[in-house]
């Protein structure tokens, strides 16, 4: 009896694992798309906006290249766009 | 203190974590949007947003709307095509007559000003302004080469093998990029390096 129940314990546990996992990826997705584009256009590699991957702080890596970082395909000139 | 906390949680902003997160994200989607041309503050609103009964929907939107907008930064680009817009040269200064080079991966090409615009390709010439690149990355044609007095400029023309200006990749909706001072130019997989001939 107890180990069918560690088996069935195991067994949902990796289902939920899964289920976490894949609900990750496609939650990533929606993010990694469109950064890829904003990276690419900025002038990095798009693949850095598979930082996303990482949970809680892969965002703010991402975000941080792009705001910290000197673009390499140009930035809007000083003055315009807001910046003053 | 009391008071802040009931406001932090009224805002959903459960611990000093999520308060620095958010000033943090703030300040950085501030910067992002101003280096693409778009005001500051619209980064700045875009962060704020989810902190309304909107949630995370209307930023995601927000940030797949600015992934596929037009930036005014790409609208910036000088029109390396028109009349240069530098300032007159002094009286006597003698023009720059001098052509282009670009060298490398067992190719030399040479052109200068006496056209306004050059295609690079890898399959046969097929005009008197074709430059040929013969390798399988490079796209038929590839990109083009822009000349106006001393400045050179280059536009990708949707090539699979992409384009790179000194490392950066040049998109096709970049538009003509001003490569005059670039080092060199890539090519699929061709590193051209750019010189005065």
């Amino acid at each position: 009896m107890g180990s069918w129940l560690l088996s069935w314990a195991i067994g949902l546990g990796s289902f939920v694992l899964f289920v976490i996992v894949i609900v990750h990826l496609l939650l990533s997705l929606l993010l990694i798309i469109p950064s890829w584009r904003i990276l690419s256009r900025a002038g990095y590699s798009g693949a850095l906006s598979l930082f996303h991957l990482v949970p809680v702080i892969g965002s703010f890596i991402v975000m941080a290249i792009l705001a910290f970082g000197e673009w390499p395909s140009g930035e809007a000139r000083h003055g315009e766009g807001g910046r003053r | 203190m009391g008071e802040i906390a009931a406001l932090a949680g009224f805002l959903g902003l459960s611990g000093a974590f999520a308060v620095v997160g958010l000033v943090l994200a703030g300040w950085m989607a501030w910067r992002i949007v101003e280096k693409a041309g778009l005001p500051g503050w619209a980064g700045l609103g875009a962060i704020l947003l989810t902190l309304t009964a909107v949630g995370t929907v209307v930023p995601l939107v927000l940030l797949w709307v600015f992934a596929f907008m037009r930036w005014p930064r790409d609208e910036m680009v000088p029109a390396i095509t028109g009349p240069s817009p530098a300032p007159a040269a002094p009286p006597k200064s003698l023009p720059d007559r001098r052509g282009w080079r670009l060298a490398g991966g067992g190719v030399s090409l040479a052109f200068d000003e006496s056209s306004p615009s050059y295609r690079l390709t890898s399959g046969s010439a097929e005009q008197a302004t074709d430059l040929v690149v013969p390798d399988p990355s490079v796209g038929k044609p590839h990109a083009r080469l822009l000349t106006a007095g001393t400045r050179l400029g280059l536009e990708d023309l949707g090539s699979a093998g992409g384009t790179y200006i000194d490392g950066a990749r040049l998109l096709p909706e970049h538009g003509p990029r001003d490569i005059s001072a670039a080092r060199s130019i890539r090519l699929g997989r061709v590193e051209l390096v750019l010189s005065r001939a």
